[in-house]
């Protein structure tokens, strides 16, 4: 099946195995929007990727790579007021760049559909924090729709535009990561007309204009039709009762933890009691919740998180009357993930019914595996080959700090959001703070300025530094900062699946960038004296000058400029290059001389590179380091640091006439 | 309404997601046989955990399809409750062992890849046969094989491993999709002549 043509001409009666966060952007599709934007975030990269990949093959499909998520936003809402239908999309966090615009977008309204789609991460698995981002709705207005499923995120994604224009708000559609990367069945609907997208911005100032008196307005106006849709809310199919004639209890849910709770009572054997799937989760109408809790004695609201659906619940349990039990966050935690385990254990606590035995012993043996001290951590890290390694192998070495020994390292390390982030882990530990985009350089500024005892380092990524770190770089220097700020420029977002930025010279097919961007240059132009740019795979020359520019004072600023290898090796392959295959008649790799290896660690854990390997050895019956040429992608930087010169590249021609004595054994 | 659940787990860039893809492909047959499955992205790359499930999920008839007591489901497998663990690292099958029950089957990758936690000598990699006896502790259903050496010898590279393992998946279960479905799904795809292949190797294991 080819899935890519289905995105983009699937229709009514298909269906495919489609991704969630592609169900959203199908449903978008489906609804015939023109616009689409995002700066790129996990779980949530992917909805904009699918739309931005096929684009040339959907008609009058505007896409952004935003390089932020205000920004994202307000393009999203220009788009709008021009009569097009938008969808911008970001992570949970992105919400907090894009708040301003948020608390905007309800005074002014909007003029086509407008869905903002939101993709959670509870668990942090791939964020810096496990924020809900319903929340925001209290005072932004913003509806809010859950989907539960693959299926729901499209139908749901496709009528919130409608809903949007009805009632002249933009939607938030929340899906957390295990909606967002659930990849499963789609039935397909049919596409709107794409031909007649055309945009026509049309003044109006009484929705448009937000100042003293017609701000005012505004507010008054939003709230009112806040006070429309909840009635639209009470019979809308986005709620859904199930009911049940002989139980006195109830629940609540929505969303993933809907699906959680749907599969829990399956699991436990029970089909009984009333429930209330919630698909829009703000704003709540008190006859719903009224109508829903006639006959009930006990309720409970199983949700992700602090308790967004139970604080609403309870204020319209208390204006209407309610007089039975409501519980939540007393069962189900607030936080970390909420997983199906979770909702099967607390659903049976409140039920006071046992899980199945399997359940309980499998939780039972896993606690145990756990406890046992011989299951070793696995944290992630740089990729074989990845500049990043160089950098923060160079960053110890100018400071003098080793893993294998056991030294305070006396220089601050200012983390920041992206791959690099990653340097926070062991082996390297390269990082004394990390909280959100661009906090490095900001929180470090301050640092150097009230501890002159200590250097300090701020890293940042170059699309992290296109996002929002201009304007502190220009803080920094504007106050005399005293801090060296390195830019890892990898020329693209790396993390989030390669989305260009600024800093992208060459596209993966080969097409230089029309627009490419000297940070140099710029840089320069903020008023940074010192500004030196360098290889970071030239670790020892990196070492040195990232020591020099800690002596001199004032902003330093250093850009490590190498390509993500990643990129750079498919680019390769897709040029026919075929870099980093063993099937090459010429070429080279690199190899540790076990006569010469002395095991001094300075590979294999202070480099760490994960195409170095430990052996054992068959006739020795020791072990001995050597480099997997499967994942080698002969960036060279052992080699470099090996002080034994143990580590040698081999160049070699299958089709030369002079004849190896030794076969070499790959 | 009957269920079948696979657990895949693994590093990232072992071509987990793919295999959970490939699955979930060949099971649009019917109506009434639904598919879906979350995916653990974090590590990808970057030999971090990776997870994916497949959850196949069996209608008997119309009115169970539309029961919305029955027809909505969780993304996740629950502990316990999978019939299937594929698992293409040893130590991260025991990761993977919160999903199994007596009943399950387990196919484990038998080539180890070093923690860094254990390169930085902070902690020790168990020993494979540690691994074996804590499996067995819960289930009889154990196969393992060393997926790296089976795939280096026939490809000269890594790439196929995944799909070597998957072909062991039908060799060694009973699952309840055919083995032509994936085959149909395989010879569609990039490297379609090396993917079946490896599959029939993984078939005869």
């Amino acid at each position: 099946m080819n899935k890519t043509n289905l995105f983009v001409s699937g229709t009514e009666g298909d269906k495919g195995i489609v991704l969630g966060n592609e169900a959203i952007a199908r449903g978008a599709l489906e609804a015939g929007i023109g616009y689409a934007s995002m700066y790129p975030g996990t779980p949530a990269s992917e909805i904009i990727a699918v739309l931005d990949k096929n684009k040339k093959k959907i008609e009058n499909l505007y896409t952004e790579f935003s390089l932020n998520e205000h920004i994202s936003l307000h393009g999203a809402i220009g788009a709008s007021w021009s009569g097009i239908r938008s969808l911008c999309a970001m992570k949970n966090v992105g919400l907090n760049v894009a708040s301003e615009p948020a608390q905007f977008l309800s005074y002014t309204g909007v003029k086509a559909g407008l869905v903002v789609a939101i993709g959670s991460d509870p668990g942090a698995p791939s964020s810096s924090n496990e924020q809900d981002d319903r929340w925001y709705s209290l005072h932004t207005y913003m509806p809010i729709i859950e989907p539960s499923n693959i299926q729901e995120a499209k139908d749901f994604t496709k009528n919130a535009f409608d809903i949007s224009e009805a009632f002249s708000f933009g939607i938030i559609l929340m899906a957390p990561s295990r909606l967002c990367h659930n990849a499963g069945r789609l039935y397909f609907g049919s596409l709107r007309g794409r031909s007649d997208i055309k945009g026509n911005f049309k003044k109006d100032p009484e929705n448009y204009l937000n100042l003293f008196n017609m701000a005012v307005k505004n507010h008054a106006k939003y709230l009112k039709r806040n006070e429309m849709l909840k009635n639209f809310l009470i019979t809308s199919d986005f709620n859904k009762i199930i009911n049940s004639s002989s139980s006195k209890i109830g629940f609540i849910s929505s969303g993933v933890i809907y699906a959680h709770l749907m599969e829990s009572l399956d699991i436990l054997g029970i089909y009984d009691h009333k429930i209330l799937k919630l698909g829009f989760t703000f704003p709540i109408p008190n006859e719903l919740i009224k109508n829903f809790f006639k006959g009930l004695e006990k309720v409970v609201i199983i949700e992700e998180a602090e308790g967004f659906l139970e604080f609403q619940i309870k204020k319209i349990a208390y204006e209407t009357g309610f007089r039975g039990e409501i519980h939540g966050k007393d069962f189900f935690k607030q936080a970390g993930e909420l997983t199906l385990d979770d909702v099967i254990a607390g659903t049976a606590k409140f039920l006071e019914k046992p899980p199945p035995v399997f359940f309980d012993l499998a939780l039972k043996k896993n606690k145990e595996l756990l406890n046992k001290d011989k299951m070793p951590q696995r944290s992630g890290t740089f990729c074989v080959g990845c500049p990043h390694r160089a950098t923060f192998y160079s960053i110890l070495k100018a400071v003098g700090y080793s893993n294998t020994e056991a030294k305070e390292r006396d220089v601050v390390i200012a983390g920041d959001i992206g791959c690099y982030t990653l340097g926070l882990l062991p082996p390297y530990n390269a990082m004394d703070f990390l909280t959100c985009m661009n906090a490095g350089l900001g929180i470090g500024q301050a640092i150097s300025i009230f501890d002159k005892s200590k250097k300090v380092i701020a890293l940042v990524g170059d699309s992290t530094f296109f996002h929002s770190g201009i304007p502190v770089l220009l803080n920094a220097v504007q106050n005399n900062a005293d801090i060296l700020y390195i830019i890892l420029d990898n020329s693209w977002t790396a993390m989030t699946g390669h989305q260009k930025t600024p800093s992208t010279r060459e596209d993966i097919d080969g097409t230089p960038s029309a627009n490419t961007l000297n940070l140099k240059d710029l840089v320069k132009s903020l008023g940074v004296e010192y500004i030196k740019s360098i290889d970071p795979n030239s670790v020892k020359r990196f070492a040195s000058l990232i020591k020099s520019a800690l002596k001199e004072p004032g902003v330093k600023v250093i850009i490590a400029k190498r390509e993500c290898v990643l990129q750079e090796i498919r680019r390769d392959r897709l040029l026919g290059k075929n870099k980093g295959s063993l099937h090459e008649i010429e070429g080279s790799l690199y190899e540790i001389q076990k006569s010469r290896c002395v095991k001094c660690d300075e590979c294999f854990v202070e480099l760490g590179c994960p195409a170095i390997i430990l052996k054992k050895d068959a006739e020795e019956k020791g072990e001995y380091y050597y480099i997997d040429p499967v994942s080698c992608v002969k960036c060279g930087v052992c080699h470099e640091v090996c002080p034994n010169s143990a580590i040698r590249k081999v160049e070699f021609n299958l089709n030369s006439k002079f004849k190896l004595k030794q076969k070499i054994n790959i | 309404m009957k269920k079948f659940n696979i657990a895949i787990v693994g590093l990232g860039g072992q071509g987990i997601i793919t295999m959970g893809t490939v699955m979930k492909n060949a099971a649009l047959s019917s109506d009434l046989l639904d598919v879906s499955g979350s995916e653990r992205r974090g590590g990808a790359q970057r030999e971090g955990y990776v997870e994916t499930f497949v959850k196949y999920i069996f209608y008997e008839n119309e009115s169970e399809l539309k029961d919305p007591r029955k027809n909505m489901h969780s993304p996740m497998i629950e502990a316990g409750g999978a019939d299937v663990l594929i698992s293409l690292e040893p130590l991260e099958t025991l990761r993977g062992a919160c999903y199994l029950n007596a009943n399950s089957t387990v196919i484990f990758n038998r080539t180890p890849h070093i923690p860094i936690s254990v390169r930085m000598g902070q902690s020790s990699y168990p020993d494979i046969s540690f691994i074996d006896l804590e499996l067995r502790k819960i289930t009889e259903k154990i196969f393992s094989y060393d997926f790296d050496k089976i795939c280096t010898d026939n490809f000269n590279s890594l790439t196929q491993r995944n799909i070597i393992a998957l072909g062991g998946l039908f060799a060694k279960t009973d699952m309840p999709i055919e083995s032509s479905a994936i085959e149909a799904i395989l010879s569609e795809g990039k490297g379609a002549s090396d993917n079946l292949k490896a599959f029939d190797l993984g078939l005869k294991l």
